[in-house]
């Protein structure tokens, strides 16, 4: 275990966090350079994980909070090496885009070009925070950096601040992954109470399968579902569309939906512990293929297909994981490396159709394949290895999920049949709409950095469907982490009749026929996505969001803009809790009456004139009387002092009262008198006064059980008493209470002082003529 | 003894939420002073011993009174002060800004500035949407 930075992980950990100040600081210099550094600095750090891969991999564990037995661990395992390559690479790849997209983009909206700098900047941020989630090795920095990659994902979604669509989508991204990354907190605190720790590799190793851990494991997956947009909160990812092209091509294929099904494949162990929620998974997973099929079916806008079609294909990787064994976690991996490639370009060539005609609908494309013959061969071969045509990468993907779904039965096979179909069917639609048929749009000349990531993309789903080894080994090194032994797979082509062969073939045949036959289930499948519209989530999602506005609202009108009930409401519940409090304890013997002697007949009769006084407080309409018996009130109190031998505090009390009287009176004089008259008289409804009564009265009663309480039981310890009169004469003093405050306690006196002198200097500033407003 | 000081303790007490309890904000602030007199006077009478004033030559047969609440209580009182000055001078500086010390009528006219302000947003964002409030002027857009 290496204590310092200098390895693949360390290094790659700081790049990837330090990539997005790096880019910020160089795009003050200039804007432009924002990109360029940044997609530097992502290249950078995909050459560090690639070396870690190399090298094996590699781990940092540092002290962070060692009273808390909270420690810096980060491990650059296969999982977290095929992750972190994903992020980085695509990331740098996403950025070159949209170091040309983003300015046009902003041009288009005529905002300043320094608002480019934004962008890139929180586009490293993610960056930064996926590469530390899946390095993470603890469940509390897991959701440190999954807080962060949310937090990120909402200024990107958002960037186009000035529409109310991007900020409405941004905060529903925000606040589905966020309230549901609570549950993973929530889940990791039950890990915590079970094992005592957060360390990911002490509680695979502890942890048992009882009902907590399945709780908890249910929470993290909650947490883990919602990020990666399965249903029912898969309808956050959609409206995230409103985000700038590169956004959605980075965060909606290769991050932010990825960070779900990774942390699906790391907690992997625990959830495994339980059939029930493998099940689940299950279950999720198929739904999730089934709606985001049939929706993606049926959306014309661009993105709006592929926002659907990404809910459905993580939809295969949660199902995969939910089959799990060797060949569901390794192909999970496997998959979540072939779609995110493929799916990345397919967003890119989205940006750059609508960038070259302005269309962003298919029913207004197609026949741009003569006008743009590279975008279209690079983003066919992307489009093929989603549909998992032989000779690209999606070939093996399909493979891989058609084996582990063979492995568990007919059914599941069948299922598997009908998903990939779907996917055939909206990828073919997508691309054949844009580039085959009859030429509707006038296409404009775009920059070559619009086109080039898509074909590096191209090449790459096409050199892994020919060369798939080095996949393959990435795949089964993340999945022998996910799965806890190593999970050799080996994808390849094989020309005979096998089942998952002719499964795929099936599925092509009924995905080629769900092109051709659009007419006959379009009807049908419009329906549906209207009924989701009605009733589905996304309506509860809506309601809640309103109720959750109004009640808050309604929790302001009675707190926030009434003081007086504001008072009343933290006056009356403690009262009545120390009522409760007093009822329940016993109290035979706990207050004591106490004796009066004959020399304390004067005390008494002054306490008797300050308790007066006191009500007497409330009498008066005019606020010159008020003053007046206010500072009788203090008067008494002084005098009380002096009986009680304290001279000193007497003297003091005397002092403050007549200044505070002079003060009262000043600014009396200050306020006009018609706005003192209209205080004094203004009537008061007699449910207020009587409801004003009662709370004082109950506030009262509820001092004095507190009070009374605490003064029948004075402590016997009175060696401080002794020790201070001791210790006066070696003070130079004479007044014990005088050297107390100037030699034993004066640092608390020099406090006061400074309190004193901070209220001067408010009172000073506030009181200067002239109005404000 | 020790119940009728908590009896004084609890009347200054409910005296003053009375008075917290007011529209008027200058009766707020002496509810506030009076409820802080209770306090000192709660201290006070905190302390562990009564008897004679303790300053040296000590007595010799009777008991001195407790000189540490007395140093507290004279600390209370004096922050006790500044508090209620900074009070009553914040009292005039809302009189200033809104010819008013009523706490209704400070709530409504905060209620129409409210609706004012969602109002201006309302506006704002019909202006954004038009596209005019992010047109800059040439220079700026390079």
């Amino acid at each position: 275990m290496t204590q310092h930075l200098l390895n693949p992980a360390g290094l790659l950990l700081v790049v990837a966090l330090l990539a997005a100040p790096t880019a910020a600081l160089a795009g003050l210099r200039r804007p432009s350079w924002a990109g360029i550094v940044g997609a530097s600095m992502a290249g950078l750090a995909f050459g560090l994980a690639a070396w870690g891969w190399r090298a094996g991999g590699d781990r940092i564990d540092v002290a962070w909070a060692p009273t808390w037995d909270l420690r810096l661990s980060f491990a650059l395992d296969g999982l977290a090496v095929l992750y972190a390559l994903l992020a980085t690479g695509i990331g740098a790849l996403v950025l070159i885009y949209a170091s040309r997209y983003v300015p046009l983009h902003l041009e288009h909206q005529h905002r300043p070009h320094t608002d480019e700098i934004r962008f890139h900047a929180f586009l490293l941020l993610f960056m930064g925070g996926m590469v530390g989630l899946v390095m993470a090795q603890d469940l509390v920095l897991i959701f440190v950096f999954w807080d962060l990659t949310a937090i990120a994902s909402y200024y990107l979604i958002g960037f186009d601040r000035h529409e109310a669509e991007a900020r409405a989508s941004a905060l529903m991204a925000m606040l589905v992954t966020g309230i549901s990354a609570v549950c993973l907190l929530i889940g990791a605190m039950l890990l915590y109470a079970d094992y005592g720790t957060f360390a990911l590799p002490e509680l695979f190793a502890r942890a048992e399968s009882s009902p907590s851990v399945t709780t908890a494991g249910a929470l993290m997956a909650i947490a883990a579902l919602a990020k990666s947009a399965q249903a029912p909160l898969h309808f956050w990812l959609p409206r995230a569309m409103a985000a700038p092209t590169p956004v959605s091509a980075y965060l909606h294929s290769a991050a932010m939906v990825a960070a779900g099904v990774f942390l699906l494949s790391r907690l992997y162990p625990l959830l495994a512990r339980s059939d029930l929620l493998l099940d689940g998974l299950l279950t999720i997973g198929f739904l999730s293929m089934a709606v985001g099929g049939i929706l993606a079916l049926t959306r014309e806008e661009l993105k709006q297909v592929l926002a659907y079609s990404t809910i459905s294909q993580y939809g295969y990787v949660v199902v995969m994981l939910g089959l799990g064994g060797t060949y569901g976690t390794a192909g999970a991996a496997f998959y979540v490396v072939a779609h995110a490639l493929a799916k990345s370009a397919l967003f890119l060539t989205a940006g750059a159709v609508t960038e070259a005609t302005g269309e962003k609908r298919l029913a207004a494309l197609g026949g741009l394949w003569r006008r743009m013959p590279l975008l279209a061969a690079a983003s066919g071969a992307a489009a093929a290895g989603l549909a998992a045509l032989p000779l690209t990468v999606g070939f093996f993907k399909d493979e891989l999920f058609f084996v582990a779904a063979l492995k568990r039965g007919p059914v599941f096979a069948a299922l598997a049949l009908v998903g990939a179909a779907l996917s055939l069917a909206y990828v073919g639609r997508f691309w054949i709409g844009i580039f085959l048929g009859r030429s509707r749009a006038e296409a404009q000349p775009i920059p070559t950095a619009l086109v080039a990531p898509v074909v590096v993309l191209g090449v790459l789903v096409i050199a892994g469907g020919i060369v798939v080894e080095p996949v393959t080994d990435l795949a089964a090194s993340a999945g022998a982490v996910t799965y806890g032994s190593p999970t050799p797979i080996h994808p390849a082509y094989h020309l005979d009749a096998r089942p998952e062969n002719l499964l795929a073939v099936g599925a092509w045949a009924l995905g080629a026929f769900l092109l051709v036959a659009r007419p006959i289930w379009v009807g049908v499948a419009l329906a549906v996505a209207r009924l989701g519209e009605r009733i589905g989530p996304a309506r509860g999602y809506r309601l809640l969001l309103g109720g959750l506005n109004r009640f808050s609202d309604r929790i302001h009108a009675i707190e926030v803009r009434d003081l007086r009930s504001r008072v009343a409401t933290v006056l009356v519940p403690a009262a009545v809790l120390v009522g409760a409090g007093v009822l329940v304890t016993p109290t035979r013997d706990q207050f004591l009456v106490g004796g009066v002697r004959g020399a304390d007949l004067p005390l008494l009769l002054v306490l008797l004139l300050t308790a007066i006084a006191g009500v007497a407080t409330c009498v008066p309409r005019d606020h010159l009387s008020m003053a007046l018996v206010l500072s009788s009130v203090g008067y008494c109190l002084a005098v009380v002092y002096a009986f009680s031998g304290a001279p000193d505090v007497a003297l003091v009390a005397v002092l403050i009262e007549t200044i505070f009287a002079l003060l009262f009176l000043g600014v009396l004089a200050l306020l006009p008198r018609q706005v003192l008259r209209y205080e004094s008289f203004r009537a008061v409804g007699t449910r207020r006064g009587l409801r004003d009564a009662f709370v004082a009265t109950i506030t009262g009663g509820f001092a004095f059980v507190v009070v009374w309480g605490v003064l029948s039981r004075p402590s016997p310890q009175q060696s401080v008493i002794v020790e201070q009169a001791d210790l006066t004469p070696a003070a130079h003093g004479k007044d014990i209470v005088t050297v107390i405050l100037a030699d034993f306690r004066g640092l608390d006196t020099m406090g006061e002082i400074t309190v004193i002198a901070i209220a001067l200097v408010g009172l000073a500033g506030l009181l200067q003529r002239g109005r404000l407003r | 003894m020790t119940l009728l000081t908590s009896l004084t303790v609890a009347v200054l007490f409910g005296s003053g939420a009375f008075l917290v309890l007011k529209h008027d904000l200058i009766r707020v602030v002496v509810g506030m002073v009076l409820i802080s007199n209770a306090a000192n006077l709660f201290i006070m009478s905190a302390g562990l011993t009564t008897g004679r004033e303790p300053i040296h030559p000590l007595p010799a047969t009777e008991t001195i009174a407790d000189p540490l609440v007395q140093a507290m209580t004279l600390t209370a009182i004096v922050i006790g002060f500044g508090v209620a000055a900074l009070l009553l001078s914040l009292v005039y500086r809302v009189y200033t800004s809104h010819l008013t010390v009523d706490l209704t009528t400070l709530g409504e006219a905060e209620e129409r500035a409210e609706a004012a302000l969602e109002l201006e947003a309302q506006r704002d964002m019909d202006v954004e949407e038009a596209g005019l409030l992010f047109a800059r002027p040439e220079r700026e857009r390079e």
